[in-house]
């Protein structure tokens, strides 16, 4: 069986052709703002001048009658850019006459992660941009443990790394400069049970800049606001008594909150999982995947139904491909 | 000590030894984090936990007595009885509900209110582990601990709703201004998505 996916929620537009036993072809097309952070007309404008190349270039790799199913990124993400994909995808399926699969974005993101390292029932951090969740299954659903109060890390670092002249994204220029330090400075630890906040940091940190060094503010910024998301990680496995941990999104890429997870799983004697960061950016790969296993128990997203929704939580997806 | 550890429960962020009548809860270092961090939380949440957890008794609120207190750890009265996350039913949930309002009456807010940390007793339901408490009584701080405590019903029990309504109830029997914390759980909720 063979699916195509296209994702496109924020700065990736990629698309991929899937099957059982791997990927078939990717293509993608990231957007990279000249200045400034993600423009959401840009982002979609990028996405709309690229979207034709990148769905020629695949569908040059097979022929056409392959294809069962067109999957799409449906949500959360920012609106202009799932119209775009999405609409793409419409026409795809029409013209393909095969269903239409509209994918969570967060959910794709665990389970091509299952799918490469081969979890049962993890804890997930799921960590990226505007995303921040602690997340695991119970009774049909990838329930959220805990997350954000406010802003996702990602952008919260990428927020600090623009005020101080770095350009996006701003992540593992911050993960350099951090390197260079082990001097730490005190910042504001914010968590409330199974939640935490990091707008309160943002702000910290660039006050902190009139009087420290821009190393040493990176060092503590990133020691500070990862400490939080491994200690509600560590809540959520003592909480739900599972015994693994997945780490998944793009700012998973860090070295240094792999490191700390690991040490953490380590000394509650739990496994750690971080993929390839292939895999742990967004990736048309993930949307055709998970398209996949929903099309196999039956899913499909009628026309009508495949609006998209900017504010999709994974909650809200009915998980039926998982047998208990 | 010389009647012996009972038993020990490794938590998320402390040890806690269990005897006949007392428990001991100590914060070991975490060495994921660095050493200023590590020891920083663990000095305020010990220090913060006794202060709040004594007020709070204080206040009326079924908690345990403390009976001793060093830099990473505290003793205090041994509760006997089931976590919530082990037994929950309607009943419970009101109890909950009424214990948590006096504790937010008191201008404290747990910080950490999870089926975990409540425990059915003589038919109170205590609040342990104030690790995560802190003083205020804003719509905000109560509407942080009702999301809590909402979201590990959703995440870890059956009957989601009628626990909940269990729960608003009890809340709502002494706090009269609970339509406005649960619009406020709402909105945090809402806060925190993808926008």
């Amino acid at each position: 069986m063979i699916v195509l996916g296209i994702e496109g929620t924020a700065w990736n537009l990629s698309a991929s052709l899937v099957e059982e036993n791997g990927v078939i072809h990717e293509v993608s097309s990231p957007y990279l703002p000249q200045t400034g952070g993600i423009h959401p007309r840009d982002a979609a404008q990028h996405f709309s001048n690229n979207i034709g190349y990148v769905i020629r270039e695949l569908l040059s790799k097979i022929e056409l009658h392959e294809i069962r199913a067109i999957a799409f990124s449906q949500g959360p993400g920012l609106g202009p850019c799932l119209r775009i994909v999405a609409t793409a995808a419409r026409a795809l399926s029409l013209r393909l006459k095969v269903p239409l699969i509209g994918v969570n974005h967060c959910i794709a993101h665990i389970e091509i992660e299952r799918w490469k390292t081969n979890l049962t029932d993890p804890v997930v951090l799921y960590i990226s941009g505007a995303n921040s969740q602690v997340l695991s299954y119970r009774a049909g659903r990838y329930r959220i443990l805990g997350e954000t109060l406010d802003i996702g890390i990602g952008n919260a670092i990428d927020k600090f790394a623009r005020s101080v002249g770095l350009q996006h994204p701003g992540g593992p220029k911050v993960e350099r400069l951090a390197q260079k330090s082990n001097n730490y400075i005190a910042m504001p630890y914010v968590v409330k049970g199974m939640d935490f906040s990091f707008s309160g940091i943002m702000t910290a940190a660039k006050e902190a800049l009139s009087h420290e060094s821009l190393e040493d503010v990176c060092y503590s910024f990133q020691e500070t606001a990862f400490a939080m998301l491994v200690e509600v990680t560590e809540r959520a496995l003592s909480q739900t008594g599972k015994s693994e941990a997945l780490l998944a999104g793009g700012v998973g890429v860090n070295k240094r909150i792999q490191e700390m997870l690991q040490m953490m799983c380590e000394e509650r004697g739990a496994q750690f999982f971080a993929p390839r960061p292939e895999y742990m950016t967004d990736n048309g790969t993930m949307i055709a995947y998970t398209g996949m296993i929903m099309l196999k128990s039956g899913i499909e997203t009628p026309i009508g139904l495949s609006g998209v929704n900017p504010g999709f939580r994974p909650d809200e997806v009915e998980v039926n491909w998982i047998t208990e | 000590m010389d009647n012996g550890v009972v038993t020990e429960f490794k938590g998320a962020e402390a040890v806690v030894e269990i005897y006949d009548d007392i428990i001991i809860k100590h914060r070991r270092p975490k060495g994921y984090r660095v050493q200023e961090l590590d020891l920083r939380l663990r000095k305020e949440r010990t220090r913060s936990e006794a202060k709040i957890q004594s007020d709070a008794r204080k206040a009326g609120v079924p908690t345990p007595i403390i009976f001793d207190i060093n830099a990473f750890s505290i003793t205090m009265e041994r509760i006997t009885g089931r976590a919530l996350k082990f037994s929950l039913n309607e009943k419970i949930c009101e109890k909950a509900g009424e214990s948590l309002c006096k504790l937010h009456l008191a201008g404290i807010a747990h910080g950490d209110p999870t089926t975990n940390n409540m425990i059915y007793s003589e038919d109170k339901v205590y609040l342990i582990d104030f690790g995560l408490a802190y003083y205020a009584n804003t719509l905000e701080a109560r509407g942080v601990d009702l999301h809590v405590f909402f979201q590990t019903l959703a995440s870890t029990h059956e009957r989601f709703e009628a626990l909940k309504d269990a729960f608003v109830l009890g809340y709502g029997k002494r706090c009269f201004d609970v339509n406005e914390v649960v619009d406020k759980v709402t909105e945090i909720k809402e806060r925190g998505r993808y926008l």
